[in-house]
């Protein structure tokens, strides 16, 4: 997994981009493409990004939690993006008993993600929380091999 | 520039050697509150495929015999074959047979014209035709997914929302049915836990349980929710254990029943 690291770099310049503010459907769209551009790393190491997303508005102090479900056998990687005035983002994954769970960690600025090969299969939780910053349109994304 | 770069490079060797601050572990009322979005909570059949083939090695164009849908005027039923289509998919993908992700392509486009979805949607049959033609498997996974995605967006749109789970739920039969009857006679303890889904059972039970009163009688939502509780008991194990060989069998029986009663013809109530 840590041979991803050119590759995120590379992602890394791309959302370092200034990207105008919008309003609604526009800031999903805007954001979503953001993330998916980090995802994008994570595809050319053969992983497949999932369609599906989920996306919101993060706040300072309320980090968010999802339920996902893995399966023993795949490596997945957790990748997100915000927008200004979010500043710094980080993803974290818990077991199904609400345990934090070692992962490979990417961060930097406004996109972050965590990568796990799952020891079970079974329901886990990602956790994105904005470290600093103000409120701000987030989208997450996953990918799997 | 090359600064950011050296400092990036520098924070990700940090961050992946795991030089990362003490993180508590969630609190009993942060687990109770979880976010599930159907998008992202429930996994593709693709995904399910992928890590089968970690743990075994499926023969999967044995695996691919699609069943044709009986006749049928019930939406909820249509609704539930075009999940079963869109598994059926993945499967030919798995097998890497071109010919069969078309027709199941087509299949799935003719269907979803039926239940009055936007023209949009339709144009994917030619995206699927493409991919399949170039055998581009990776993006045929992902065209399948984005068609579902698409068919549930404009369902939602039509306010047919009620059909949107028993398309995923179709999914789920479908894929786990070919997974335990592939693992009730291959069994090994990794494939065994994979189907080890309790929470996902629980998701799409409690979404047919959020049905309009009137859906919740049709014929076919009432077998399906009865299935899906016995499909509950089997996938529920102590301790992340694997599913018992004599589990995976009773799965596969209530899977391939559930399946023939989708795939047959329409259901009096």
């Amino acid at each position: 997994m840590k041979t991803l690291g050119l590759l995120l770099l590379s992602a890394s310049l791309l959302s370092a981009l200034e990207i105008p503010p919008a309003d609604g459907r526009t800031q999903t769209t805007t954001v979503r493409s953001k993330v998916l551009e980090l995802a994008g790393a994570f595809a050319n190491d053969g992983y497949k990004i999932r369609d599906g997303y989920w996306a919101g508005i993060l706040e300072p102090g309320k980090p968010q939690f999802l339920e996902v479900n893995l399966f023993s056998g795949n490596t997945y990687w957790f990748s997100a993006a915000a927008l200004a005035p979010a500043r710094t983002l980080s993803v974290t994954v818990f077991d199904e008993n609400g345990r934090p769970l070692e992962t490979e960690v990417f961060q930097d600025g406004l996109t972050a993600a965590a990568g796990l090969v799952p020891d079970a299969s079974g329901r886990y939780f990602v956790r994105l929380e904005l470290v600093e910053g103000d409120k701000a349109d987030f989208c997450l994304v996953y990918s799997y091999k | 520039m090359p600064f950011r770069r050296a400092l990036f490079a520098f924070s990700f060797l940090l961050l992946s050697a795991g030089l990362l601050p003490a993180v508590e572990p969630m609190t009993k009322e942060q687990i109770q509150s979880v976010i599930r979005s159907e998008a992202v909570t429930i996994p593709t059949p693709g995904e399910f495929f992928a890590a089968m083939d970690e743990h075994g090695q499926p023969n999967w164009t044995q695996m691919f015999a699609p069943k044709a849908a009986g006749p049928t005027s019930s939406r909820e039923q249509m609704a539930l074959m075009l999940g079963v289509l869109v598994a059926d998919g993945y499967i030919a993908v798995e097998a890497q047979d071109g010919q069969g992700v078309k027709n199941t392509g087509k299949d799935i486009i003719n269907l979803a014209k039926k239940l009055n979805v936007n023209q949009s949607v339709l144009s994917r049959g030619n995206s699927i035709n493409d991919f399949a033609e170039n055998n581009d498997w990776s993006a045929l996974r992902e065209e399948l997914e984005a068609t579902q995605n698409e068919v549930k967006l404009s369902m939602a749109e039509q306010k047919d929302q009620s059909l949107v789970i028993l398309v995923t739920i179709g999914a789920w039969i479908r894929g786990t049915q070919v997974a335990s009857d592939f693992i009730a006679k291959n069994y090994s303890p990794g494939l065994a836990g994979l189907l080890r889904q309790p929470a996902i059972v629980e998701y799409l039970l409690s979404e047919l349980g959020n049905l309009p009163a009137g859906i919740q009688q049709d014929p076919f939502v009432v077998e399906v929710r009865a299935k899906l509780q016995e499909a509950l008991l089997l996938v529920q194990t102590k301790d992340r254990t694997p599913l018992t060989p004599e589990a995976v069998t009773g799965l596969a029986t209530t899977m391939n029943s559930l399946l023939n009663s989708i795939t047959g013809g329409k259901k009096e109530s």
